[in-house]
């Protein structure tokens, strides 16, 4: 596969101010200059750019081609990790007037490693992609019991779970935690992803689970494509 | 070919001369072992500081691995429920699964584990507390000793023992960059202090590269016939740092580390583990003169064990690459033992292969399978005999 590069927003110029450029916050993001990011989305914020525009043309350029990258293993995670925050810095900034604007998440996702497993530097990824690619994310961290996540799912009236899990011992609890999420009548309310390094598609299906991932970028995408379709309500 | 003591043939198999068989080399963690332990009437199935091999030489292992370094405490002691306990080296350890569980509903809970399926999950001990966080706390820090007599009295009567007949193999287990991250600073800190405080993670690096270094050679003092060095820089479908980061950051140390080791003894053998995928820097691991690397998590990134071997198997010898994450667990016997057959196939052609399941055999796995992989391997593991033929 050829080599990813960077998407330039289509027709930017016409929806900034005159004389604006996002070159040097699309190279912050890809560098995982954090610093720069957060000053730079002040900055755009303070020139009155709507703050949609902001992150689809400021932020997520930068984000993407990494993200790209680090699917076609040219980065690693510590690379990874530097533009997530950098995003992150950024998005900081301009959530709170998304909310304001009444603009909704894409999605509420409650996130954790299963029942017996402390293993959390895949899921924590899986989240900060997830979060910035607009989802809300309950992170409830490792070793999470399967009533929690029936809990905290109920009552943030989650539309993904996604379990996590790196042992062959412990992939049993994706089976068992789905299946507690049927006794408690739930199943239907949500899309069930699971993920880590023992699963497969094959266990996904087995383990009667919505979808796999196989890494965190086609998390994302799955997520994506599951929250459009349309579950049982949780009222 | 006559048959072959245990240490010659192992020995003979890293050096890539004919054996008779297929050395072996299984590893089981505590729960594992005590299942398979009381099948066989043996009654000291200790693993960890007091391992005891008899139950792995029935099982027909040719080497001898005692751990010692960071992993050595934490993962085989009893952790009590809400209980943060320390090692040597400061760091914290606590137990995972047992949310809501008192003490006694826990032994309840593990009198539920199936014998012969699949158990039920495991609590697993897991660091909580890294003692490295700023520069300050690195000046402040006190390496532990790498002379502990407790750490090193056990290898010196483990030759005595058994040295004439098998090969003796200590294991520094987290050695570098695992040590760092999964145990001194943690994962996610680590990474951003590449970036945000590169001394400190040089300082913490360079003092692990000198402890290790230090217990190794003590260990070698003592007669053993290989150090194995493991540090985990591959996940599940690629390295998790990259190649060149890899060789920035780790290769010199090791570098540093296997030169001081082999002054001490020219003729040690050296095993570098990695889990995962980190067949990128196999070739670096050739240039370091390691004489044998446990690639080959055969579910992973580069699934081309036949490539690998092919590519690398006149430079270094291989040990591993049954798969221990679907097929070990959950496989049916027919499909385990097509699984020894295919790993022979694809990997002890020629020679210069060691059997041994990808990891350790965990609490999941079925006595059946256990039972299936020892006979596939008897049944597959011969050289002039098919499919070593």
């Amino acid at each position: 596969m050829s080599e990813p590069e960077l998407q330039i927003p289509e027709g930017w110029e016409g929806r900034a101010p005159d004389g604006w450029e996002w070159q040097t916050l699309w190279e912050a993001v890809e560098e995982g200059d954090h610093t720069y990011s957060h000053d730079r989305v002040q900055q755009a914020i303070d020139a009155d750019i709507d703050p949609r525009i902001i992150l689809d043309d400021g932020l997520f350029p930068g984000f993407n081609l990494q993200g790209d990258r680090f699917s076609e293993q040219i980065i690693f995670i510590p690379e990874m990790l530097i533009t997530a925050r950098a995003m992150k810095a950024g998005l900081a900034l301009i959530r709170p007037l998304l909310a304001a604007m009444a603009e909704k998440p894409l999605g509420t996702f409650v996130m954790g490693t299963v029942l017996g497993d402390m293993h959390d530097i895949g899921q924590s990824i899986v989240t900060i992609m997830l979060e910035n690619a607009g989802f809300k994310v309950i992170n409830l961290g490792t070793d999470v019991h399967p009533d929690r996540f029936i809990e905290t799912a109920a009552e943030e009236e989650a539309d993904l779970v996604g379990f996590s899990a790196l042992l062959s011992t412990t992939v049993y609890y994706q089976k068992v935690t789905i299946e507690e999420f049927e006794k408690a009548g739930h199943r239907d309310k949500v899309h069930i992803l699971i993920g880590g390094a023992p699963t497969t598609q094959e266990w996904a299906n087995e383990c009667g689970a919505d979808g796999w991932g196989k890494d965190a970028m086609e998390a994302v995408k799955l997520a994506r494509r599951l929250v459009a379709e349309k579950r049982e309500a949780w009222v | 070919m006559k048959e072959l003591l245990p240490r010659e043939r192992f020995i003979r198999a890293l050096r890539r001369e004919p054996v008779d068989r297929v050395p072996l080399l299984y590893r089981m963690k505590a729960e594992a072992k005590a299942k398979l332990a009381r099948i066989y009437g043996i009654e000291n199935a200790a693993t960890g500081r007091k391992h005891n091999p008899e139950l792995e030489l029935r099982l027909g292992n040719d080497a001898i691995i005692y751990q010692i370094g960071i992993n050595a405490d934490f993962s085989h002691r009893h952790i009590e429920i809400g209980e943060t306990w320390h090692n040597h080296f400061g760091v914290g350890y606590g137990k995972s699964g047992l949310e809501g569980r008192t003490g006694e509903e826990e032994i309840e809970f593990m009198k539920t584990q199936e014998f012969w399926g699949p158990a039920k999950v495991v609590p697993e001990n897991f660091p909580n507390f890294h003692p490295i966080q700023s520069m300050e706390d690195l000046k402040n820090y006190t390496w532990p000793d790498p002379a502990d007599p407790e750490m090193l009295a056990p290898i010196k009567t483990l030759c005595e023992e058994y040295q004439d007949d098998y090969f003796i193999i200590v294991d520094l287990s987290s050695t570098l960059i695992e040590a760092a991250y999964a145990h001194i600073v943690g994962t996610q800190k680590f990474f951003l202090m590449m970036f945000d405080e590169p001394d400190l993670i040089a300082g913490v690096l360079d003092g692990l590269t000198e402890y290790y270094t230090e217990l190794g050679k003590n260990a070698i003092a003592l007669g053993v016939d290989m150090i194995r060095v493991g540090d985990d820089v591959g996940a599940q479908q690629a390295m998790m740092i990259s190649p060149k980061v890899w060789r920035e950051m780790a290769k010199p140390r090791f570098d540093y580390m296997f030169k001081e080791f082999r002054k001490a003894n020219d003729e040690l053998f050296i095993k570098l583990h990695s889990c995962g995928d980190y067949s990128p820097i196999l070739g670096d691991q050739v240039e370091l003169g390691v004489d044998l690397s446990g690639l080959m998590q055969p579910t992973g990134g580069n699934k081309d064990q036949v490539g690998l071997k092919k590519k690398f198997g006149g430079d270094i010898s291989l040990i591993g690459g049954f798969d221990v994450q679907n097929l070990l667990p959950r496989g049916q016997v027919e499909a385990v033992r097509q699984g020894v057959l295919d790993t022979m196939k694809n990997l002890a052609v020629g020679g210069g292969y060691i059997f041994s399941p990808s990891h350790y055999i965990l609490a999941d796995v079925p006595v059946q399978n256990i039972y299936t992989l020892l006979e596939a391997q008897r049944d597959f593991g011969t050289y002039g005999r098919y499919p070593l033929n």
